[in-house]
């Protein structure tokens, strides 16, 4: 068995783990760091306009290998597993929670308030948007306050977007872009500007962020250890106290050698899924129910945001394909008067090519050849689409829950994650005012361009999944205190999506890193 | 030479050939006179005003596809899906074989020597028939699948960005890294198509 000791093990490779190691690495530049990562490094980044090219001609991985293939959860999570999880896959967006996501018990008597002040949080949001390296328009509602400016001026609208806006405004909504993590100008953290590839899943120039290049650059200056295709399978108490003495793990390389790793403090940053998992997993005499699980929280309050979307066909010519990942945001609906009904969610347009594809038959069913195929087409493309969503908020309940199923094994016997989200009560309840909300919302929107609405449909599995591990100041109801410390055991900490009680309403990369960059503080001032 | 390394080159050999079989084995190429073919096809098929020019890059771009198609690649997983796609499965190439054969015969049935030398009303007539028997095609695939040629050799050309910017009269140029300058003007107009 190979043993390792350092003063911190980082256990996940992701964008969390990339953020903790940067940020300790330069807090503590004598500490010791490993990485424990179980899938594979992908840092070929050479070979990626080839990825690209090879996604869009078969609908090969844009990322090949990047999972371990028995691995695997039951339920609404992706697959992504290797060194920069699933920010491989990014799209980017960093858009920041508000203040309400913070106090939703005291402000609406929903859920619980997160146990971090806005201001604080403010100030590791911007800290977050210059690692990530964020190109932003700053809203221009004065309840979305910044204390410092975007790291990089926004990404330029394109010709269809400067259409939607026109558009859109005339609802009375205010639209903006969508702030992302995406360079607009030359070698930002040495990455190279957006050249508009239109496949943001896998950016072929480096333009959009990637935990990847963090660890790239943290081997390279010889800040930390990378250890990739070895699983953390168990963590193991001290024999005297509450302390984790060691992380147990296996090599995924083909080997299945034996890793033992020692250190002062251990953080889980394995996302959503497998941080609740690995405490679980790793149930022993003294903590039967997991560790950090004296509370029988582990698992439970899985979150996330619901949504609703619609296309809507519009009076304007635009030309689908110009930048399809770039939308328009309002964050007007962040906010509800407490004496009004609740829903808060953001707002979201797309350029839309929906409706717009070639057909080999007409609508009476005639085949359709050649010309006679592409008069067809071009007389759908005469009026423009747009692509609507808003993320709306809701509050999980303690049965939202990831649970071991003993049915389902990895080739080392350790039982497998299921993953069952379940709103609570007065989430469930305002379910029809919600949808009646945005069926009016959306039908106003459409209606202000002669606009015609499609169907309304909801998202039926919440998007930027998060919990697990919840935040709080009481032991009794929460796995973590406000930094990521478990209240069990003194030097274990899970960092990002798993601490959050709330899921928000638009999407959490962003807020996920800020509350992780708290926890570094936290770790390297101790 | 010396003994050693004769021997490991026998070894690399020995290591390295099967693979190689196997790799000649999967990929799979279009003849000549199946290119022939396909620009028959293109003929009738494609807008008039895609050109001679556009039928051509139709037809390279196909057969450029099927040569290059990886059979066993990683396709990956969803977003939000626990579950890995399969891995890409035979080439869709491996069906062409007949469906060219079908083609000709066809086409010598109307008394032409192939397919390709078929005038163009007898080749629109087969395309139909093609597309329309047993069973009629209802969609453009995205990519090719094998089930059926003249769909699958449609569906790849206008499903391509060439054929978009056709469509809209405008140089779009969706799968082309533009860059972000003048990203706030339309698409240059096409000129005349």
């Amino acid at each position: 068995m190979a043993r390792y000791e350092a003063d911190v093990v980082v256990i996940g490779g992701g964008v969390t783990g990339a953020m903790m190691a940067q940020k300790l690495s330069e807090l503590r530049p004598t500490w010791s760091i490993i990485v424990v990562e179980a899938g594979k490094r992908l840092f070929d980044f050479e070979n990626r306009f080839e990825y690209r090219q090879r996604n869009l001609d078969y609908g090969e991985n844009q990322w090949p290998g990047d999972f371990v293939a028995d691995q695997s959860a039951r339920g609404v999570i992706s697959r992504a597993m290797a060194v920069g999880g699933s920010a491989l896959h990014w799209g980017g967006v960093c858009n920041r929670f508000s203040e309400e996501d913070t106090r939703l018990k005291s402000m609406y008597g929903l859920a619980v308030d997160w146990p971090i002040e806005w201001k604080e949080l403010e100030a590791f949001y911007c800290e977050a948007e210059r690692r990530l390296g964020v190109s932003g328009e700053p809203s221009p509602l004065a309840e979305d306050w910044r204390s410092e400016p975007y790291p990089m001026p926004p990404m330029p609208m394109t010709y269809n977007m400067v259409q939607l806006k026109g558009w859109a405004e005339k609802s009375g909504i205010t639209f903006w872009t969508t702030p992302q993590a995406k360079n607009t100008v030359d070698g930002y953290g040495g990455r190279g500007k957006c050249r508009r590839c239109n496949t943001c899943e896998v950016c072929p120039t480096g333009a959009r962020y990637s935990p990847d290049w963090t660890f790239k650059q943290l081997l390279d200056a010889r800040k930390i250890q990378l250890h990739d295709q070895t699983l953390v399978r168990k963590l193991t108490l001290d024999a005297a106290t509450t302390k984790i003495a060691s992380a147990q793990a296996a090599k995924e390389d083909g080997s299945d050698d034996s890793v033992e790793y020692r250190a002062r403090t251990f953080v889980i940053a394995s996302g959503y899924c497998w941080s609740s998992h690995l405490l679980l997993v790793s149930a022993n005499s003294r903590f039967p129910a997991g560790l950090a699980n004296s509370s029988d929280h582990v698992g439970r309050y899985l979150t996330g945001h619901l949504a609703y979307q619609t296309q809507i066909d519009l009076d304007l010519k635009i030309f689908p394909g110009m930048n399809e990942q770039h939308s328009l945001i309002s964050r007007q609906f962040f906010r509800c008067r407490t004496d009004q009904p609740y829903v808060r969610h953001d707002f979201r347009i797309w350029e839309s090519a929906s409706g717009r594809a070639p057909q080999l038959r007409d609508g009476s069913g005639k085949l359709l050849l050649g010309d006679d195929l592409l008069a067809d087409w071009r007389s759908r493309t005469t009026r423009g689409s747009a692509r609507v969503r808003g993320y709306y908020t809701v509050e999980p309940d303690k049965d939202s829950r990831l649970t071991l199923d003993a049915s389902a094994k990895n080739r080392w016997g350790d039982p497998m994650p299921v993953l069952q989200h379940k709103i609570d009560a007065a989430a469930a309840a305002r379910a029809g005012a919600t949808r009646e909300h945005f069926q009016n919302l959306f039908a106003g929107l459409a209606k202000a361009n002669d606009g015609r609405m499609g169907n309304l449909s909801g998202l039926n599995y919440q998007d930027h999944p998060a919990g697990g591990c919840r935040m709080g100041a009481d032991p009794s109801t929460s796995v973590v205190d406000s930094h990521g410390r478990t209240h069990d055991h003194d030097n274990l900490f899970v960092v990002g999506s798993p601490t959050l009680p709330t899921g928000g309403c638009t999407n959490g990369t962003l807020t996920f890193v800020a509350m992780t960059l708290r926890s570094a503080k936290e770790i390297a001032g101790n | 030479m010396k003994r050693r390394t004769v021997l490991q080159s026998i070894a690399a050999f020995v290591a390295v050939r099967p693979f190689v079989r196997l790799r000649l084995f999967a990929q799979q190429s279009l003849s000549e006179a199946n290119v022939a073919t396909l620009k028959a096809i293109a003929e009738v098929t494609l807008p008039a005003s895609a050109g001679a020019e556009g039928r051509d890059r139709a037809v390279e771009h196909f057969v450029g596809w099927v040569r290059n198609y990886k059979e066993g690649a990683d396709r990956g997983h969803g977003y939000g899906n626990s579950q890995l796609s399969p891995p890409a499965g035979p080439s869709p190439a491996s069906r062409y074989p007949a469906q060219f054969a079908a083609l000709d015969k066809a086409a010598v049935d109307q008394g032409a020597a192939s397919f390709a030398k078929a005038p163009v009303a007898a080749r629109r007539a087969i395309v139909e028939s093609a597309l329309n028997t047993p069973q009629p095609v209802t969609r453009l695939p995205a990519r090719p699948t094998g089930a059926n040629l003249i769909a699958d050799f449609m569906g790849l050309y206008f499903n391509s960005a060439d054929a978009v910017d056709l469509c809209y009269r405008a140089a779009i140029e969706r799968d082309t890294c533009r860059g972000l300058e003048n990203s706030e003007q339309a698409p240059r107009p096409l000129g005349g198509r």
